[in-house]
C-alpha cells in the first residue's frame, strides 16, 4: 500500500498548474460563475482548443482519436486540477470524462467521425437529456418518446434541469422507443432540429446552468441512435460508472476551505468553533480525496468499481457540504458580494448530492450491494 | 498510489487472521463488560507481531493494518501502542503500553510495563511498577487501571515528545477503524435476521441509509489512518484521529439505537466495540484536541 505519486505524475500535475497560471485571465474567478454561465461557456471553447493544442484536453484518450493512451490517474489529476481552478473547460469536462468514451465504445463509425473530432479540438458542447419532471432518480419512468417513422424517428416529451442545455451544440438524450420499462433508447441530437424549445430555468447553483428541453415532433434519422434500440440503460450504467467519480470535488471544496481560514485569520476571526469546524471539513475533504483515489487505483488496475464508487460519492458530498456550511457560518460575506470563488463554490455545492445520481440512491447501492442488507419490498 | 496491500503484508494478514481466528467469538455465556485476553496477546507475542513495524518490507502502514484488524476481535489485547508507538522511542522500553492522561484512567494501565505519561503540555515515559496501578471497574470494555502513587518518569525532548503525540493519534485511529467495522458488521448481522412488520430491519430504506451513512464513515477513518501511517505526518494524524472520533460518535448511537433493547443487554456483544470506542473519546484531549492539532499543522 503506496499513497506516493510517481516524478511522472507529479511533473504532469505541474504542466497543468503551469498551463493554468498562463492560460487563466486575471479576472478568471470572478467570471466564473459557473460552468452553465454565457461568459464560461464561451470562455471554455478558446480555452479548450488551447488545451487541446498543448495535449491537455484528451490525453488520456486513445491516440487514434486525439489523444496520447494516458492512463487514469493522469485524467484524475487534470480533472483535479481543472475543478479546483473553477472547471474552466465549462460543460465540457462531460465530454472528456464519459461522452466522448462512451462514443468510442457503442458509437457508430459516423457518428464516432461527427462528434469525437470536435470534443477532442474542445470545440463542442454537449448536454444530457436524462431528468424529466417524472422522472429524476427513477429514470426509467421517463415518458419522452421517439416514434419510428420510415428511417426516422419523431421525437415528442420534454427534459428538465439540463445543464448547459442554452448552449450545447448536442444532446445525449433518453427517449422510450417501446412499452416496457426498459424499453429506452439513447439519440445523439442536434440542438438545431426544428422542435426543439430551450428554456432557462432561474436557480441557485449559477448562471444558465440549467434548463427545460421541449421536443415537439422534433425528426432525427435513424441512424441517430447509439447503440441499438432499448440499449439505453446498458450503456448508461457503463458511462456514468465513470462519473461517479467524475468530479472530484473535494479538490475545489479543500482549496475553498483553505482560502476561507487564511481570510479568517488574517481577520483574527479564526476562533475555536471555527477551528473546529474547519477540522471537521478538512478531514471529510481528505477522506474523499482518498476514497476516489482508490477507485481511481481501482480503474488503473483495469477493476470496475461496484458500491466503492457509491462510497466516494456520497464522501464527496460530504466534504461538499461540511466546506460550504463553514464558510456560511464562518464568512457570510461570501453569499453577499463576497470573494468570487468562494461564492461560485457554495453555489455549485448544492449540486454534489443530485447530479449524476442523487446522494440517496447512492446510499441504497452501499446498503444492498456493499453491507448487503436486504433489499426492500418492491 | 496503491491501495492494494504488497505481498508481504498480504502474507502478514493471513497469518495474523489465522492467529486470531479461535478469538473471533466471545465465550458462551459471556455476560461480561470486559473481555480481555492474556492468551492472544501471548500469541501475538511469540509470533513476533509486536515487531513487525520494524522489519523494513512491512513498516508502519502494516503495523497500522495489524491494529486495525486486532481491533474487529471482541478480545482487547493492548496492540495498538506496542506496535505503532514502540519503534518510535528511544531506549528499549519493554511493552504492553499504557497512556496515563494528567492521572486518569486508563486502557491497559494494569498490564503495561511501561507508561507513557501525559502531564500538561509535557510527555514522559516510565517504567510501570504493578503495585503503583490498581484496576478499575469500568464501562469501557477495556481493562482500565489508575496509577495510584506518585511516578518518577522520564519527560521526552519536545521535538520526541510531539513525535509520540502524533504517533498515538494514528493508533488511536487504526484501533477506531477495526472497531467501528467490527460494531457495524455485529450490526448488520442483527439486522439481517431480525424481523418486525414482518421483514428483516434492515430492509427498511430509514435504517439502511443510515448504516450507508455510519458505513463511508468507518471506511473513511480507515483510509485516513492508513494514509497517516504511510506518511507520518502530523497533519494527516490529527485529521484521522478527529475523524475517528467524529465518526465514533455517530455511529456508537446509531448501532445501539439499531439493536433495540438487544443493545442494551451484555448478551450481544456490540457493547465490546462500542464502549471502545466511547473510551476512545476522550483521548488526547477528544475532538477539540484534534482539530487544534489540524488548525496548527495543515492551516499553518
Amino acid at each position: 500500500m503506496e499513497f506516493n505519486w510517481t516524478q511522472q505524475q507529479q511533473e504532469f500535475r505541474a504542466t497543468v498548474r503551469e498551463f493554468l497560471e498562463k492560460n487563466l485571465p486575471e479576472n478568471w474567478e470572478s467570471i466564473a460563475h459557473g460552468p452553465g454561465s454565457a461568459t464560461q461557456s464561451e470562455f471554455s471553447k478558446q480555452f479548450c482548443g488551447q488545451l487541446a493544442e498543448a495535449g491537455l484536453l484528451v490525453p488520456h484518450w486513445p491516440q487514434a482519436w486525439g489523444g496520447r493512451d494516458a492512463d487514469a490517474w493522469s485524467a484524475f489529476i487534470l480533472a483535479e486540477e481543472m475543478w479546483a481552478a473553477g472547471e474552466p473547460r465549462g460543460g465540457q469536462y462531460m465530454n472528456v470524462n464519459w461522452i466522448g468514451p462512451t462514443l468510442m465504445r457503442f458509437g457508430s463509425k459516423e457518428q464516432q467521425q461527427r462528434y469525437i473530432p470536435p470534443m477532442a479540438k474542445g470545440e463542442t458542447i454537449w448536454c444530457q437529456g436524462f431528468s424529466e419532471p417524472e422522472a429524476g432518480s427513477d429514470l426509467a419512468s421517463l415518458r419522452t418518446r421517439a416514434e419510428k417513422s420510415g428511417s426516422d424517428y419523431i421525437i415528442n416529451g420534454q427534459k428538465i434541469w439540463t445543464s448547459y442545455a442554452g448552449d450545447a451544440d448536442t444532446c445525449f438524450l433518453l427517449a422510450r422507443t417501446g412499452s416496457g420499462k426498459k424499453a429506452i433508447s439513447i439519440f445523439l441530437v442536434p440542438m438545431e432540429t426544428p422542435g426543439i424549445t430551450v428554456v432557462e430555468i432561474p436557480s441557485l447553483i449559477g448562471e444558465g446552468d440549467i434548463h427545460e428541453v421541449f421536443f415537439e415532433n422534433a425528426k432525427v434519422p435513424a441512424s441517430a441512435m447509439l447503440g441499438e434500440e432499448g440499449e439505453a440503460w446498458d450503456i448508461v450504467r457503463k458511462a456514468l460508472s465513470l462519473e461517479r467519480v467524475g468530479i472530484p470535488r473535494f479538490a475545489l471544496a479543500s482549496r475553498i476551505l483553505h482560502r476561507a481560514v487564511a481570510q479568517l485569520k488574517v481577520q483574527c476571526r479564526f476562533h475555536l468553533g471555527a477551528i473546529e469546524q474547519s477540522a471537521r471539513a478538512h478531514a471529510a475533504c481528505e477522506a474523499a480525496r482518498l476514497f476516489s483515489y482508490e477507485i481511481i487505483d481501482q480503474r488503473q488496475k483495469g477493476i470496475i468499481a461496484g458500491a466503492e464508487a457509491s462510497v466516494a460519492r456520497v464522501a464527496t458530498v460530504n466534504a461538499e457540504r461540511a466546506v460550504a456550511e463553514f464558510v456560511v457560518e464562518h464568512l457570510p460575506e461570501t453569499l453577499s458580494g463576497g470573494d468570487p470563488l468562494l461564492l461560485a463554490h457554495h453555489q455549485r455545492g448544492i449540486v454534489a448530492g443530485i447530479a449524476s445520481g442523487a446522494a440517496e440512491i447512492q446510499l441504497n447501492l452501499i446498503a444492498t450491494q456493499l453491507i448487503q442488507l436486504p433489499r426492500e419490498p418492491r | 498510489m496503491d491501495f492494494a496491500p504488497n505481498e508481504d503484508q498480504i502474507a502478514l494478514n493471513s497469518a495474523l487472521e489465522k492467529l486470531a481466528s479461535k478469538f473471533t467469538s466471545p465465550p458462551t455465556d459471556f455476560r461480561q463488560f470486559n473481555l480481555y485476553s492474556e492468551e492472544l496477546d501471548q500469541q501475538l507475542e511469540l509470533g513476533g507481531f509486536f515487531d513487525a513495524a520494524e522489519i523494513p518490507e512491512l513498516g508502519p502502514v502494516s503495523a497500522a493494518m495489524m491494529t486495525e484488524q486486532l481491533a474487529r476481535l471482541p478480545y482487547a489485547v493492548e496492540s495498538a501502542l506496542s506496535m505503532l508507538i514502540k519503534p518510535q522511542l528511544k531506549g528499549d522500553w519493554p511493552r504492553p503500553y499504557a497512556v496515563v492522561d494528567n492521572g486518569r484512567p486508563s486502557r491497559f494501565a494494569k498490564q503495561a510495563k511501561t507508561l507513557i505519561i501525559i502531564e500538561k503540555e509535557q510527555v514522559g515515559i516510565a517504567a510501570a511498577p504493578s503495585e503503583a496501578v490498581e484496576s478499575v471497574d469500568s464501562l469501557f470494555a477495556y481493562p482500565m487501571g489508575k496509577v495510584s502513587q506518585k511516578l518518577e518518569y522520564t519527560p521526552l525532548p519536545k521535538t520526541e515528545a510531539n513525535k509520540i503525540r502524533v504517533w498515538m493519534r494514528i493508533a488511536l485511529a487504526a484501533e477506531a477503524a477495526g472497531l467501528l467495522q467490527a460494531a457495524l458488521n455485529a450490526a448488520t448481522e442483527h439486522l439481517s435476521i431480525r424481523k418486525q412488520f414482518g421483514r428483516p430491519l434492515g430492509s427498511f430504506q430509514a435504517v439502511q441509509h443510515r448504516m450507508a451513512e455510519c458505513t463511508v464513515l468507518a471506511k473513511g477513518v480507515r483510509l485516513l489512518a492508513l494514509k497517516a501511517a504511510w506518511s507520518e505526518d502530523a497533519g494527516d494524524a490529527a485529521l484521522a484521529a478527529l475523524h475517528a472520533q467524529e465518526s465514533a460518535t455517530r455511529v456508537v448511537y446509531d448501532l445501539h439505537q439499531f439493536m433495540g433493547a438487544m443493545g442494551m443487554t451484555l448478551e450481544f456483544p456490540l457493547h465490546l466495540w462500542t464502549y471502545r470506542l466511547k473510551a476512545l473519546l476522550s483521548e488526547l484531549n477528544g475532538r477539540g484536541g484534534q482539530a487544534q492539532a489540524v488548525a496548527t499543522h495543515c492551516f499553518a
